[in-house]
């Protein structure tokens, strides 16, 4: 039997079960969250987990930029995240900080290219998110990345827009960050949801003037269709306002 | 007028200035709204494929000059408009609140004299900045002429200021924009320099070359923009393929824009910044031009290759930079990681080296990625020309380093 290690979706949850592992020395076959469909094959294995301080250990004994490439690879959509972030983890404690430079290692090159690619997204969702007024003054945008980057990406509006009360919804996960001025709070849609999406009064005027201003801007002489998906890739055309009745 | 109007026509006649970029500043959001990051965002690109980042318009399109090349000249017969101050700081902030922005270009055709012109920009801006709170990026292009007084005050409140060489020699500026006296630019570009600070244009300055309208060549173009680099300690030097908005004997009678060879000029830009080149290394009085089918790294290595084969696990990080197929990124790799262990072959393809280009060029451990009697110049010139033909089909100008 392949034992598959089960633990309940967050990265706190994750760290505490890869750290149980190596206390008990036991290599997993494969780590999956509890939504996970088992083979004939797998057997699997909840662990009892009590370890309240994980992230401050772990925090003390990962260095800042390793430990950002691990978290950026929990936040992806790679089927096999958990066993990379498991392998990576077991090399830092072998090699510690230089092993963010070990390529020759697979687990490292994954950790590093998928860590990459999360962070590359959560960029250019920094430019492809649109909000838009609602009546009650609160900005709404709603967003589809392959990544889960919405912590990140609230991060970086919170900053940015931080005197304004905002919403960012993403949609494939079902999860919702809310931002009141002082603080950011994510939640399921289950938990929380807006119903009243009605646009304040100049809304509609503001998102003519910036179609008008979009379809100006481009140069035909220089038209280049291949370019522009290049750089704006058409899954994300559908969230973004300018683009949107082209897709 | 509405206001639709005057975006159509303000922003029309902004979009041939090729910079858009936001980059250069580290702004901390205030009081109001915004900040600015260092590496700049794009928010979106336009059907042309170039990157929107700042909502890039003219304050007013009339104009008292008449230089040959521009849409907005005097002499021509177009729909004018002027936007007021608190029209583009509505625009500015509405925009920049839904996210469709980084912040605000301004530029302007000249109204009155340059100092009258000057001083409604900075009236804008000065709002924007003061009463909206404003704290996004902002560009602003100097008029040519206005007063250091003026470059003082405009300076303090923009993240970027700069002013456009347009032409690559006196000549052709004398030529096509003869009120535009090149000392007029210059001092601009002095006293940008001169004052940059953390709290005076942070972001540098930039400025840009119409590519394609005078004669000269790209020797002459390269030459200009690496004196630029150095004499004025530019951040960036853009290149815009000319594009033909007027008739006028004076102007050639091009009718695609020569996007190929602007290309070229950006590779070569980039090879001048970050790769350790200089001009001299790429062109010279015998070859004043680029090559067409290959880019200038390549021909530059293929009229080297007694510099060639070169060592990846001890060759110098600049010697990394010359191979085609190596970047910055993967050159920086190599050297981070060849301390901790021997890099081969399959090694490089994860840190990003383009193989199919620098196998001609290169050794792991001194064992060749391919068969010697290959290592010729014209076997390996057809196959980099044909590799970029598949690549170009493919990509079509996708290169645009915007
Ligand atoms: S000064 Fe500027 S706006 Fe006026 S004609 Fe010359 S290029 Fe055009």
């Amino acid at each position: 039997m392949n034992n598959i290690y089960v633990y309940e979706d967050s990265f706190i949850n994750l760290l505490n079960l890869i750290d149980q592992l190596f206390i008990n020395n036991v290599k997993p076959y494969n780590i999956k969250t509890t939504n996970y469909n088992p083979d004939l094959f797998d057997n699997l294995v909840y662990l009892k987990i009590e370890n309240k301080d994980i992230l401050t250990k772990y925090k003390k004994i990962v260095d800042k930029e390793n430990f950002k490439i691990i978290y950026y690879v929990y936040l992806s959509n790679d089927i096999n995240k958990e066993l990379i972030i498991y392998y990576y983890l077991l090399n830092y404690f072998k090699y510690k900080a230089k092993v963010m430079y070990m390529r020759n290692l697979n687990c490292v090159n994954k950790a590093l290219t998928i860590s990459n690619y999360v962070s590359r997204e959560n960029h250019k969702f920094k430019g492809f998110t649109r909000f838009r007024e609602l009546k009650n003054n609160v900005l709404f945008a709603e967003i589809e990345p392959e990544n889960n980057i919405l912590e990140i990406l609230s991060m970086h509006f919170k900053n940015r827009l931080k005197n304004e009360f905002w919403i960012i919804k993403d949609k494939k996960r079902e999860i919702i960050s809310i931002y009141n001025k002082k603080k950011i709070f994510i939640y399921k849609c289950s938990q929380f949801d807006i119903l009243d999406v009605n646009d304040s009064y100049n809304e509609e005027q503001i998102e003519k003037l910036w179609k008008l201003f979009y379809k100006t801007i481009g140069i035909e002489a220089r038209r280049n269709d291949q370019c522009r998906r290049n750089f704006m890739p058409k899954k994300y055309w559908k969230n973004i306002l300018e683009v949107s009745d082209e897709v | 007028m509405t206001l639709k109007e005057k975006l159509e026509i303000l922003s029309d006649s902004a979009k041939y200035d090729a910079s858009c970029s936001s980059s250069g500043s580290s702004r901390k959001s205030g009081n109001g709204i915004g900040n600015t990051e260092i590496s700049g965002i794009c928010h979106s690109f336009a059907s042309d494929g170039r990157c929107i980042s700042l909502l890039k318009i003219l304050m007013t399109n009339v104009c008292i000059y008449d230089c040959k090349y521009c849409i907005n000249r005097k002499s021509n017969n177009v729909k004018r408009a002027i936007f007021t101050p608190e029209e583009i700081c509505e625009i500015t902030i509405n925009f920049y609140k839904r996210n469709y922005i980084e912040g605000l270009f301004l530029s302007s055709g000249i109204i009155k004299n340059a100092d009258y012109t000057m001083e409604l920009m900075i009236k804008t801006i000065e709002l924007l900045r003061n009463k909206y709170h404003f704290g996004g990026y902002i560009h602003a292009k100097a008029i040519p002429g206005a007063s250091n007084y003026l470059l003082k005050r405009l300076g303090k409140l923009v993240d970027r200021l700069s002013a456009n060489i347009e032409l690559p020699t006196s000549d052709g500026l004398k030529l096509l924009a003869p009120n535009k006296e090149e000392n007029k630019i210059t001092n601009i570009m002095n006293y940008v320099k001169e004052n940059q600070n953390k709290k005076f244009v942070p972001a540098g300055q930039s400025t840009q070359m119409i590519i394609g309208a005078s004669k000269e060549s790209d020797l002459d173009i390269m030459s200009r923009s690496e004196n630029l680099y150095t004499d004025y300690k530019l951040k960036r030097v853009f290149y815009s393929a000319y594009i033909p908005v007027n008739n006028d004997k004076l102007l050639p009678s091009l009718t695609v824009p020569p996007l190929k060879r602007e290309n070229r000029l950006y590779q070569a830009d980039w090879l001048l910044r970050f790769y350790g080149f200089k001009v001299e290394d790429i062109l010279d009085k015998k070859n004043p031009n680029f090559n067409i089918l290959i880019d200038p790294k390549a021909d530059w290595a293929l009229r080297h290759l007694d510099e060639f084969p070169k060592e990846i696990n001890i060759c110098s990080y600049l010697d990394l930079l010359k191979i085609p197929g190596i970047g910055v990124t993967s050159a920086k790799r190599i050297i981070s990681s060849r301390k901790l262990f021997n890099i081969s072959f399959g090694d490089l393809k994860k840190m990003g080296v383009v193989l199919k280009r620098a196998q001609y060029f290169i050794t792991c451990n001194n064992r060749y990625f391919i068969d010697k009697q290959y290592l010729k110049k014209d076997f390996i010139e057809t196959n980099l020309v044909l590799g970029n033909k598949i690549e170009n089909n493919l990509n079509e100008r996708q290169l645009q380093l915007f």
